[in-house]
């Protein structure tokens, strides 16, 4: 029970930590990006092609996260374009369509070319005590670096003058705009930065388990439903969800197999949005 | 300090102002009255980039503006209050007031000296702008706007939904600024408290301006008299 | 793609004569029976193939989807990103029902198509109470849909899993042939085309207009915006259910990829994008290219997916109304 309880808040962090990749996103510029998973993706296979080529595992980490960075900046480049002279509704459906286009585009690409490829990094040495309990040594190491970058965007929304300036956008746009703050190069630099968190979501799964050229799909729309149940826009809402669902969904495994643990997690998931549509943390319209 | 010229404004449903124009001189207070739905937020919202004019110019000291992106309007030195203020609300008052210096860091000095003005404030700094009052938020929302140290002030409606003895106490605050040498620009349905304060001022009716004048000959004309002060 | 649901073909009969009615009726019959027409000369060229005659079925099925899927989000802008599960729920009930219950099939047909209409509704229901919006509605249903995707893996006992299963019920019936299932798909699109059509020349076709239009106006105007919405989901989520079960009965296997939301929704969207979304007969020629497109980048295998990705994108940037309105607004600007 703890050892799943354990297993739930490592996997839990990496949800929260990819659905607050989403949530901000949205929150800033009101985009939802549904080829979010494919771009964790394609950072994890930049990793498998770095090594493959050559490089040691760590430098070939540092490539797949200016990869992930630089995708968010493409990302922002190109097919956003459009999207961003829109508004409203209208502007969260358009880019939710083409984003999804991205995401087949991506995954047909990879599973074209690199049918069997998948991220495996693994870490030497035995098993961690914690709680009395032997952890996996990667699930613990996975952590306790999802832990301090957490920390640090903490820290980066709380105490720097950029950091409060994206949560200024993210709170009232036009207030934003009054005191001199750019909402467009803002969300640039959000997209940037979710891009490194994404490939960062990659690598430190990939110490747990495999991530394969077909997870795209399935990370994002993990990522959806802890951001939905944990507030649209609430970096911490994403986090909360992303711990509850994450341990929900190890116990459930554990306890009543994998495919019934997916349907409970679902049902808990459309429960909340239905209870509580503005999501765990969210604020009432 | 500010130069408008021919100003055509409005939604998709038509033009709320036509050409409107009028200056604002550097060390003024200047006020723009007119009744609810006249144009003046409008107007505003022209003049700061929020909304794209369908024609004329907007000069501010002597570089045009018109079309220009708000964010760089502000950082040029205008500081805009709305009326509906646009504070961050689930930041404190201390975070709002920092945004105000963006992208500085927020200078020390001028945090104290916003409290100065608005002790109110410095007993709330650690308070969440949203859960604030009306009136604190109003001098939240005057103190962000101070903290980029502005060349030019502009405000629409300050009083709105405030208390008379909360208006009369904003009001004192933009006194107390114009002595200091900062150019104001207000627009007002409270009339008396807007003459105190201004040097002059233009009067806007269905978007266009009817007025101007000094502040004192506005306070004798029969119009501005009857419509405006409530004197038969 | 907001401002994009335009009429393709009808002209508002709002409280319009007998005559006009009458006049409006033709006009709908006629293109109706025109489509019906071209589209059953089909069996005569491809005839000999029960592979070719397979793809016009799947085709048909496909351009059935897309009917009742127009009617829900093109109608009342609701996204339902269930298609292939409420599909899929006239499928798998249907062929349950006949072969494991022992029902006949046309009782069985009904019985799962009322359970997809009814389930519609209700996901209708919730989204129209809680007033989700269009991105919130779409969420909710893209987890209905994955619950029922591990339902359908989960309970492996009757629907066969991973492998999904041989119906049994009709084995040796014209439901098996190779030309019959073309006709009854066919029938059952026409049907539906025509619903469609009579619905949106009614009073309910009025209100659809008018809440997508402009919502709070419709609101205003007296229009039970909820009502119409979950009566649209009702009536699509009908359409969806008893197409997915026919096709589950002519095809004679189903498997979870039968009704999967990577092999339904995604198409039957891009096919309605491209035929235009709100438009009457954009759902038939939708169907009709992609599946000939699809034919020919069969060969492709993994890139299918790249070229439908693509297509996706080039569709909302550069037509993001669909063919048959961008079409429509051009011949008008021509004869003014």
């Amino acid at each position: 029970m703890i050892a799943n309880l354990l297993d739930g808040i490592v996997l839990g962090l990496q949800f929260g930590l990819l659905a607050g990749g989403l949530t901000m996103v949205y929150g800033l510029g009101g985009v939802l990006n549904l080829a979010y998973g494919q771009m964790a993706v394609v950072s994890a296979m930049v990793v498998v092609l770095s090594m493959e080529a050559g490089l040691g595992p760590i430098p070939a980490v540092v490539v797949g996260l200016v990869a992930g960075g630089l995708l968010g900046l493409l990302l922002d480049l190109t097919i956003l374009r459009p999207v961003y002279r829109l508004h409203g509704e209208a502007r969260v459906l358009l880019s939710l369509l083409l984003t999804l286009g991205l995401a087949f585009m991506v995954d047909g690409f990879l599973s074209w070319r690199y049918p069997t490829k998948a991220l495996t990094l693994r870490i030497g040495g035995g098993p961690v005590e914690l709680l009395g309990v032997r952890m996996v040594r990667g699930g613990v190491v996975a952590s306790v670096i999802t832990i301090l970058v957490l920390g640090g965007l903490l820290l980066f929304f709380r105490k720097t003058t950029l950091g409060r300036a994206v949560r200024s956008v993210i709170e009232d746009e036009e207030g934003a705009r009054l005191v001199g703050v750019d909402p467009q190069r803002m969300l640039r630099l959000i997209l940037i930065l979710t891009g490194v968190l994404a490939a960062l979501v990659a690598v430190t799964r990939s110490l747990v388990t495999p991530v394969s050229v077909t997870a795209g799909f399935e990370l994002t729309v993990s990522a959806l439903i802890v951001t939905v149940v944990g507030g649209l826009g609430s970096v911490g809402g994403a986090i909360l969800a992303g711990l509850i669902l994450g341990m929900i969904s190890t116990v459930a495994a554990s306890s009543i197999g994998t495919v019934l643990s997916l349907i409970i997690l679902l049902v808990a998931a459309a429960v909340t949005i239905l209870i509580r549509p503005s999501g765990l943390l969210g604020v009432e319209e | 300090m500010l130069e408008v010229r021919g100003l055509t404004a409005g939604y998709q449903g038509g033009d709320v102002i036509r050409d409107v124009g009028f200056h604002v001189d550097e060390g003024e207070a200047v006020m723009i009255i007119g009744s609810n739905g006249a144009g003046k937020t409008t107007l505003f919202r022209a003049v700061l980039g929020l909304l794209r004019p369908s024609s004329g110019t907007v000069e501010f000291q002597q570089e045009v503006i018109t079309g220009k992106q708000t964010q760089r309007i502000a950082r040029l030195g205008i500081s805009f209050v709305p009326a509906e203020r646009h504070l961050f609300p689930r930041m404190t008052v201390r975070e709002n007031l920092s945004l105000g210096a963006y992208p500085d860091r927020p200078d020390p000095d001028d945090v104290q000296s916003v409290f100065d003005l608005f002790p109110r404030l410095a007993e709330r700094r650690g308070q969440r702008a949203g859960t604030m009052s009306g009136g604190e938020q109003q001098m939240l929302a005057v103190g962000r706007a101070l903290m980029s140290r502005p060349r030019l002030l502009v405000l629409d409606e300050p009083t709105t939904g405030l208390a008379p003895k909360l208006a009369a106490e904003a009001y004192r605050a933009l006194g107390i600024l114009k002595q200091r040498g900062l150019t104001v620009l207000v627009a007002e349905q409270q009339v008396p408290l807007a003459l105190a304060l201004s040097d002059r001022g233009y009067v806007l009716e269905n978007g266009v301006i009817r007025k101007e004048g000094t502040s004192a000959e506005l306070t004798h004309d029969p119009d501005v008299r009857r419509s405006y002060l409530g004197v038969v | 793609m907001i401002e994009g649901y335009t009429e393709g073909t009808g002209t508002a009969v709002v409280g319009g004569t007998e005559r006009r009615a009458s006049r409006s009726l033709v006009a709908l019959l006629g293109p109706v029976a025109l489509v019906g027409a071209l589209l059953s000369l089909v069996p005569l060229w491809l005839g000999d193939s029960r592979v070719m005659m397979g793809v016009a079925v799947l085709g048909l099925t496909f351009a059935c989807y897309a009917v009742g899927f127009n009617l829900i989000f093109g109608s009342t802008g609701q996204l339902f990103l269930c298609v292939g599960a409420l599909a899929g729920i006239g499928g798998y009930g249907s062929a349950i029902f006949a072969d494991k219950v022992g029902l006949p099939i046309l009782a069985s047909m009904l019985l799962a198509t009322l359970a997809s209409s009814l389930i519609g509704g209700l996901l209708s229901w919730i989204a129209v109470r809680r007033s989700l919006g269009v991105i919130f509605t779409g969420i909710i249903t893209l987890i209905f849909s994955l619950v029922f995707g591990n339902l359908v893996l989960g309970a492996a006992g009757i629907t066969g899993g991973d492998g999904g299963f041989h119906i049994q019920a009709g084995a040796d019936t014209f439901l098996r042939q190779t030309i019959p299932p073309y006709y009854l798909m066919l029938a059952l699109l026409l049907v539906f085309v025509l619903s469609h059509g009579l619905l949106r020349r009614s009073h309910v076709g009025w209100a659809f207009r008018a809440l997508r239009d402009d919502e709070v106006a419709a609101e205003l105007a007296g229009v039970d915006v909820s009502r119409y919405r979950v009566y649209a989901a009702v009536i699509g989520a009908a359409m969806l259910g008893l197409s997915g079960s026919l096709f589950a009965f002519t095809e004679g296997t189903i498997s979870p990829t039968t009704y999967g939301f990577a092999q339904v929704d995604v198409e039957t969207m891009v096919m309605l994008a491209f035929g235009g979304i709100g438009s009457l007969f954009g759902p038939v020629l939708g169907a009709a290219v992609f599946t000939v497109i699809d034919e020919l980048i069969q060969g492709l295998g993994q890139l299918r997916l790249l070229v439908y990705g693509a297509l996706i994108i080039a569709l909302f940037l550069w037509v993001p109304r669909g063919i048959i309105p961008t079409l429509g607004d051009l011949m008008r600007r021509r004869q003014e």
